[in-house]
């Protein structure tokens, strides 16, 4: 079992910190709701509805100008309140309060992002345990891919599992985040110590994608 | 889902260039599978258990209908002028509504940011008031007195220059525009998209032009249509919901967007529903 077990959860992890850079958009997926993930220039952190209101085109595609997000269809520019601010067709018009992009709530914790579709979203603090090793996604349900990773010997040995849902392999700490993105797939979001070394995380990973062959394998 | 009205008008489901090579084209249309054979002057279309539907070479393309009582073919009257270059660009499948891809045919708010540096370019993103009209006689919607910046309208130009536009859209899933020919300020080139439904959720694009242009190679012709039509397809592929929304509160225009506007509430005062979201917020 991974960190978050036990515990109730109101938000998500969709993506790891370090791979979204400041001006920057990213498509990620909460409780089944598409999304367009993406920071201003001041670093600043937003989550909508993957959707212009103007012509339905995914914002994800769009492209970030100062504290702005544009739409790549027609470059409608939102504010960070998802409130629309310019209408590239007509400069001089004040664009209507009521074209708007529906906004997430969303945080960063323990080097991850993390969306809410309430109005709290809540990291989980995974100590220091928040060191980003990768993400991978696994064809299979949820349950099945965090079961995996107990399954999945490391170095010969199973992982042992802590108190606190973490496991520990080959003496490394991990946390494994889910976000099940369908019913049958799963965003993996794979986090270690900062202490563990450059070869350790390579076995680690390579046990990650033995984690999912064993996951997989089981889905199939 | 309804084909009721659909079924009644002619779609584009070949070009000439693959019955001339020879070619048996296996497709679809509104869902059915199709067989499109024989020669450029005598095309054969089939459905799955070998009806023979009516089957026609227009604009460089072959028609099919498959309704008991097909609307006529729309005309394109520059067709006939024989001064014209034609060029059939080839097939452009994207998986949306076929009503999306000729809404999007029909704007231009979209070149500086889809096209760039092409059909548009920042800052020149101004569209100025223009006409839209149902033209009742023939019931076709037209849009006119449109004028937009262009850093390269077409192959010909070889300057921005400030280009006039009017589209007409004569069948649902078929429209066209008259836009400046660079070389000939006075004529009209002519470009048409004929979209054809394989399904709700997807069409091929078959753009056609016929331009005043006997410089530029044919091959050079089709790759910036092409170009153009690729660049389109990033957007359509990316819209949600991918069928056409007819209710106008599920999506927000604006002033530019009048002949998307006119466009839908005449596909819904038509039944035209055949690609389109037609229930209610």
């Amino acid at each position: 079992m991974g960190v978050g077990v036990g515990v109730r959860m109101n938000s998500v992890a969709v993506g790891l910190s370090r791979d979204l850079a400041p001006k920057r958009v990213m498509r990620a997926v909460a409780y089944g709701h598409d999304l367009a993930v993406w920071r201003d220039g001041e670093n600043g952190l937003h989550a909508w509805d993957n959707r212009c209101p103007h012509r339905g085109m995914r914002l994800s595609h769009g492209f970030v100008r100062g504290d702005r997000l544009a739409c790549l269809y027609h470059g409608w520019q939102y504010r960070k309140d998802g409130g629309c601010a310019y209408i590239p067709a007509h400069p001089g018009l004040e664009p209507p309060e009521t074209i708007r992009a529906q906004t997430y709530s969303v945080i960063e914790k323990s080097g991850v992002i993390w969306v809410s579709t309430g109005n709290d979203a809540q990291g989980v603090d995974t100590g220091p345990v928040s060191e980003p090793l990768r993400s991978l996604t696994f064809f299979c349900a949820e349950a099945i891919a965090r079961a995996a990773f107990e399954d999945t010997p490391f170095a010969g040995n199973l992982p042992q599992v802590e108190s606190t849902g973490r496991l520990v392999a080959g003496g490394h700490p991990v946390a494994v985040l889910a976000n099940p993105v369908t019913e049958s797939e799963t965003l993996i979001h794979v986090l270690t110590s900062a202490g563990v070394g450059i070869a350790a995380k390579k076995a680690l990973s390579r046990w990650c994608e033995a984690a999912r062959s064993v996951a997989e394998r089981q889905a199939a | 889902m309804s084909t009721e009205y659909a079924r009644n008008d002619w779609y584009v489901v070949a070009d000439v260039n693959q019955l001339a090579a020879g070619q048996v084209v296996e497709t679809r249309l509104l869902g059915q599978p199709l067989r499109v054979s024989g020669s450029p002057d005598a095309p054969l279309v089939t459905t799955a258990d070998g009806t023979a539907l009516p089957a026609q070479l227009r604009y460089d393309h072959i028609w099919t209908s498959p309704g008991a009582d097909p609307r006529p073919l729309p005309d394109i009257a520059e067709a006939a002028e024989r001064d014209r270059t034609f060029v059939p660009c080839g097939g452009v499948r994207v998986r949306c509504s076929p009503l999306r891809a000729v809404e999007n045919f029909l704007d231009i708010a979209h070149f500086p940011f889809v096209h760039t540096g092409i059909l548009g370019e920042e800052p020149h993103t101004e569209v100025a008031p223009y006409k839209v009209e149902i033209r009742e006689d023939v019931d076709e919607v037209w849009a006119t007195q449109i004028g937009f910046h262009q850093p390269q309208a077409a192959k010909s130009a070889t300057e921005a220059i400030e280009t006039r536009y009017e589209y007409r859209v004569p069948a649902p899933t078929t429209a066209v525009l008259y836009k400046t020919c660079p070389p000939k300020p006075e004529a009209w080139d002519v470009i048409a998209i004929f979209v054809q439904p394989l399904a709700e959720n997807e069409c091929i694009a078959w753009p056609w032009m016929a331009l005043y242009d006997e410089v530029t190679p044919y091959a050079d012709l089709v790759q910036f249509q092409q170009e153009i039509f690729l660049q389109d397809r990033s957007i359509l592929e990316n819209q949600k919901p991918t069928l056409l929304p007819l209710d106008p509160r599920l999506e927000i225009p604006t002033r530019c967007d009048l002949t998307s506007v006119v466009y839908r509430r005449w596909l819904k005062r038509k039944g035209a529903t055949y690609g389109a979201l037609t229930t209610a917020a």
